[in-house]
């Protein structure tokens, strides 16, 4: 091939026109191409048709060109070349490699789309404020105690009331959830979640509501007369969206209240709230002991968290001075009120968010070393390109050209499949992830798109330019052979290097989730039999004031279950395993005083005969109730183990007495035991008494005929699930009819419940990391059948040489279990760095958890393998002759 | 002044017109213009590399005509020249010039066309 721009150039300087523009430059060369080739096609041979192109050549006095070329012109055409044709040629490189197209078409909307959807509920649940005026102002607040490890524990009214009263508050607002039954005539009755609350929540949340005027804003905070508000969403499914409702009073456990207003579609804070009820009852005629209020407060103009929070430690320390039996080692805890109401979704969206930017970065990367495969194998044509007149500029604008028509392409199919996922996963989510409805793709999520496909083309475009433009063109023209440049073999491996790395740290984290998961189903509960069905039901009403009633109707209640088809053992308590009970002070006969000053108190926890034997709880000493034990025989508990490793470590636990301070739990219990002696008959085994990831506190266990509550859980063990809800409904049905029965489920699926959060995000994550692998080991299938194409020249000298097939194969297996090792070292760092984020997702399992990164490397070494195996195999099976004769 | 200098002469003013009219209908690179001209007119009119080029410029410095790089997979690039409004005026004044002077030619000097 001529280089006729090179003989234009000469030819112009030989002839004092040595400043001839490119687009003369070029014409000219083309037009002598054109001369030399219409030559050639007559039959002349190619010395003569060189020749007769440079006679018209040097026929013509290029010195009248010099000038004639204005510049505005050159530099019009430059750009009008570069943009409109550029993207027209990328459309139709793409046209013609339609394969390729759509593979990276798809793996970049495959990115795309799970980074847009995770970045469209990142963004709508934790970027966007709370609905409340100054949101950033609000704080939630929560007891601590170092002596007994707990940094999230409801409030004290009587404290509360006490840190309301600090300037450092604008105001406060607490209020705690009482169970209620909701009865209207002609209507089935319901359980509907409510708060008691003090009449200024609204006020210190800033919210009014949309009917009626609310609590009267200048009034008590507690009263006797008995005033609700209730939710949007209660107001248009029960009473017809009615606004004569505003006025007239509803039962709320038989108890009439006046209805002063409906609050906003949505709102229903503090979460799934649908009445708000003034409190009745004055929080400081309450005990500093008992911890059973939330609260949220507004700070005041000026202060912030950390100035609060030096103010509720000086009076924290102080109560805790004046009052020790109940205040010691208490301390006051600021939280954000958005951080509070997201929980364990705000770290876990953060994961996420993190994990699905590794995901778009490794489909960024494949689809790279795609580009760069095609670059390379584009060499040649770059080649011709510059040989041809193209400067490097106008080579990089094509690149650029090809990697913008892709990245929109690709963002264009991610948005798509974002908008087809959103509504389905907001749709499908088995969990209320606050604000989740109200994510959507907006503007915001656009802009993120917009600026994630900017940032692809430029590495799209970049990449294969960088290899294209560093090549020596010229050479290759020449030699024409295939040999690649250093830096472009180096930046390959790079690519599939970095693919490999972050498939490796996704894979950690998911396998993290997974361990955090079986942790979790691993924590001893105590009880024995998950299958158990747990329900709950609330006495409540005229018929059930006086509690004899209370205690009569449970006993009628469990006969009669017992007596149902299938059902082999029933029985109740207040709480539930993983919650705790009230905690109220105690002491042991005998015991000396020295504990006095201890701040005693013992989770209080009242059960049935027969709840021990249907959840499977262990017995480990003495005994569990029985039918002999009434509101008139001798008044006995039963003691968990924490309790007797505790307090009764000295002396057999089944000859202590116990003694509490409990006359009852406000409305919900009472001791009816005159006196406050109990003496301790058995020990139970264990039953997590707290939220997972906390130790279990001492627990003392009433019988119900002596320490009843009104609002108890039935436990029901049958022959299978459905048999122990119809025994459930057709006693309720036969012993208390307009009592409702809620939430019946088993134990199982409680317990799965607890531990929905981290499920799904380990789930999220396992599907992100199954897929970062496989792109990986695409992403290496790649690289491996690329490098043994290239080498199979040197291949084949190897073979001939004498090297065994087998060590070739080798060779190339080497090379991938270096790439994933090397992957592995570098994810694991990468999971290292993003410890603290980890650590607010993870159970019982650290960053560097061992485990995990061993599976994950086995996984990532058997796919890297798996990937190259088939390059291996090509490499052994290359035939010495076939592969020197190739170039 | 010999005949082959009168051709040369007349060349030099008609080189705008026989452009124009090649590009009338459709847009061509250089060569094919250069080839187009010599081809028709029977090898007699033939432009040099430089005055062809230069000729094209002036003639799209003055507005006549439009150029555009053109790529085509596996073939050098080319610059494609095509006839703007403007130029089609020119072409329209010109050929009206041209035949009152070959008719003034035949009149006074006995020319005719080929």
């Amino acid at each position: 091939m001529i280089d006729w721009r090179g003989v234009v150039i000469q030819e112009a300087r030989a002839t004092g026109a040595a400043d001839l523009d490119d687009h003369t430059i070029d014409e000219l060369a083309a037009h002598l191409e054109d001369l030399y080739q219409a030559a050639r096609a007559r039959g002349t041979g190619e010395t003569d048709a060189r020749e007769e192109a440079l006679r018209a050549l040097r026929e013509s006095r290029l010195a009248m060109l010099k000038e004639s070329r204005p510049t505005r012109h050159r530099t019009r055409r430059l750009s009008g070349v570069s943009v409109a044709q550029s993207l027209r040629s990328g459309l139709r490189q793409f046209r013609a490699h339609r394969g390729f197209a759509l593979l990276a078409v798809l793996v970049l909307g495959l990115g795309t789309g799970a980074s847009a959807v995770v970045y469209t509920l990142v963004d709508g649940v934790i970027l966007r404020p709370l609905p409340y005026a100054e949101p950033d102002r609000l704080v939630s607040l929560w007891d601590t105690n170092v002596e007994r490890g707990v940094n999230h524990e409801r409030l004290s009214p009587v404290n509360f009331m006490d840190y309301r009263g600090l300037p450092v508050f604008t105001d406060a607002a607490a209020w705690w959830r009482p169970d209620v039954n909701l009865a209207d005539p002609g209507m089935d009755p319901v359980r509907v979640r409510a708060v008691e609350t003090g009449a200024n929540l609204f006020e210190v949340l800033r919210v009014r509501p949309q009917v009626g005027p609310g609590f009267p804003p200048d009034g008590p905070l507690f009263s006797p007369d008995l005033v609700a508000v209730i939710s949007d969403r209660l107001w248009r499914t029960r009473y017809d969206a009615n606004p004569g409702l505003v006025g007239k009073t509803l039962a709320f456990n038989g108890t009439p209240y006046t209805i002063v207003g409906v609050m906003p579609p949505r709102f229903d804070f503090p979460g799934e709230i649908d009445v708000w009820q003034r409190s009745r009852w004055d929080f400081r005629q309450h005990s500093r002991g008992a911890h059973f209020m939330e609260a949220v407060a507004r700070l005041a103009p000026g202060v912030d968290r950390e100035g609060a929070d030096a103010a509720t430690s000086v009076l924290a320390a102080r109560l805790a001075k004046d009052f020790a039996s109940t205040n010691r080692a208490w301390g006051l805890r600021l939280v954000p009120l958005l951080d509070e109401q997201l929980g364990y979704y705000r770290p876990a969206l953060i994961v996420l968010f993190g994990a699905v930017g590794l995901l778009m970065v490794i489909s960024c990367l494949n689809v790279a070393s795609l580009l760069l495969t095609r670059a390379l194998g584009r060499e040649r044509e770059m080649a011709v390109r510059t040989a041809l007149g193209a400067s490097p500029w106008q080579l990089v604008a094509q690149l650029l050209a090809e990697g913008t028509v892709l990245s929109l392409a690709g963002a264009a199919a991610g948005l798509l499949a974002a908008a087809i996922a959103l509504p389905l996963i907001v749709a499908h989510t088995p969990m209320p992830i606050p604000r989740l409805a109200e994510a959507a793709i907006n503007a915001r999520v656009l802009g993120f798109i917009l600026a994630s496909a900017t940032i692809t083309t430029l590495v799209f475009g970049l990449v294969p330019a960088v290899a294209t433009v560093r090549r020596k063109l010229t050479t290759d023209l020449k030699s024409g052979d295939r040999a690649v440049s250093r830096a472009s073999r180096t930046l390959y491996h790079g690519l599939v290097a970095g693919e490999v790395a972050m498939a490796g740290a996704l894979l950690v984290v998911s396998l993290l989730l997974v361990r955090t998961v079986g942790r979790m189903a691993d924590v001893p509960t105590g009880v024995g039999r998950p299958e158990v069905m747990t329900a709950s039901v609330q006495l409540s009403g005229r018929d059930y004031a006086a509690w004899p009633a209370v205690v009569a109707t449970y006993d009628a209640i469990l006969d009669h279950l017992r007596q149902q088809p299938g059902v082999r053992s029933a029985g109740a308590s207040n709480v539930l395993p993983l919650d705790s009970g009230w905690r109220v002070p105690f002491a042991i006969e005998g015991q000396s005083a020295a504990r006095a000053n201890e701040a005693l108190a013992v989770q209080h926890i009242t059960v049935t005969d027969g709840y021990f034997e249907s959840i499977g709880a262990r017995m480990v000493a003495g005994r569990f109730f029985n039918a002999r034990d009434t509101g008139t025989s001798p008044p006995v508990v039963v003691v968990n183990e924490a309790f007797v490793r505790r307090y009764l470590a000295d002396a057999p636990a089944t000859q202590a007495i116990f003694t509490t301070t409990a006359t009852g739990i406000g409305p919900l219990g009472a001791n009816l035991v005159r006196g406050a002696r109990f003496q301790v008959v058995g020990v139970v085994a264990d039953v997590k008494d707290m939220p997972l990831g906390q130790v279990d506190e001492p627990a003392v266990y009433f019988h119900a005929r002596q320490f009843p509550f009104r609002s108890m859980f039935l436990t029901v063990e049958a022959t299978d699930a459905p048999a122990a809800v119809a025994a459930l409904r057709s006693t309720l049905r036969a012993v208390a009819p307009g009592i409702p029965l809620t939430d019946a489920q088993t134990w199982e699926a409680r317990f799965r419940a607890r531990t929905a959060e981290p499920r799904m995000l380990m789930t999220v994550l396992l599907f992100f990391g199954g897929l970062a692998a496989v792109l990986a080991a695409l992403g290496v299938y790649g690289l491996f059948s690329w490098m043994v194409a290239l080498r199979r020249r040197e291949l084949a000298i190897r073979l001939t040489l004498g090297a065994r097939p087998s060590s070739i194969g080798m060779l190339v297996l080497r090379h991938g279990a270096l790439l994933a090792v090397g992957g592995l070292v570098v994810g694991g760092l990468l999971v290292r760095a993003s410890e603290r984020a980890l650590s607010r997702v993870l159970f019982a399992v650290s960053a560097g958890d061992l485990a995990s990164m061993g599976a994950a490397g086995a996984l990532l070494l058997a796919a890297s393998l798996a990937a190259c195996l088939p390059a291996a195999r090509r490499a052994m099976r290359v035939d010495p002759v076939e592969g020197l004769r190739a170039e | 002044m010999s005949p082959r200098t009168a051709i040369d002469e007349a060349k030099k003013g008609s080189a705008e017109i026989l452009i124009l009219a090649l590009v009338e209908r459709r847009s061509l690179h250089g060569y094919e213009i250069g080839r187009q001209i010599e081809e028709q007119s029977g090898g007699t009119l033939r432009f040099t590399l430089a005055s062809l080029y230069a000729t094209l410029y002036r003639m799209e410095d003055r507005g006549w005509l439009r150029s555009r790089w053109v790529e085509k997979p596996g073939q050098r690039r080319r610059c494609h020249y095509r006839i703007t409004d403007e130029g089609r005026k020119v072409l329209a004044a010109q050929r009206a010039d041209w035949s009152r002077f070959i008719a003034a030619l035949g009149l006074v000097a006995g020319v005719k066309p080929a």
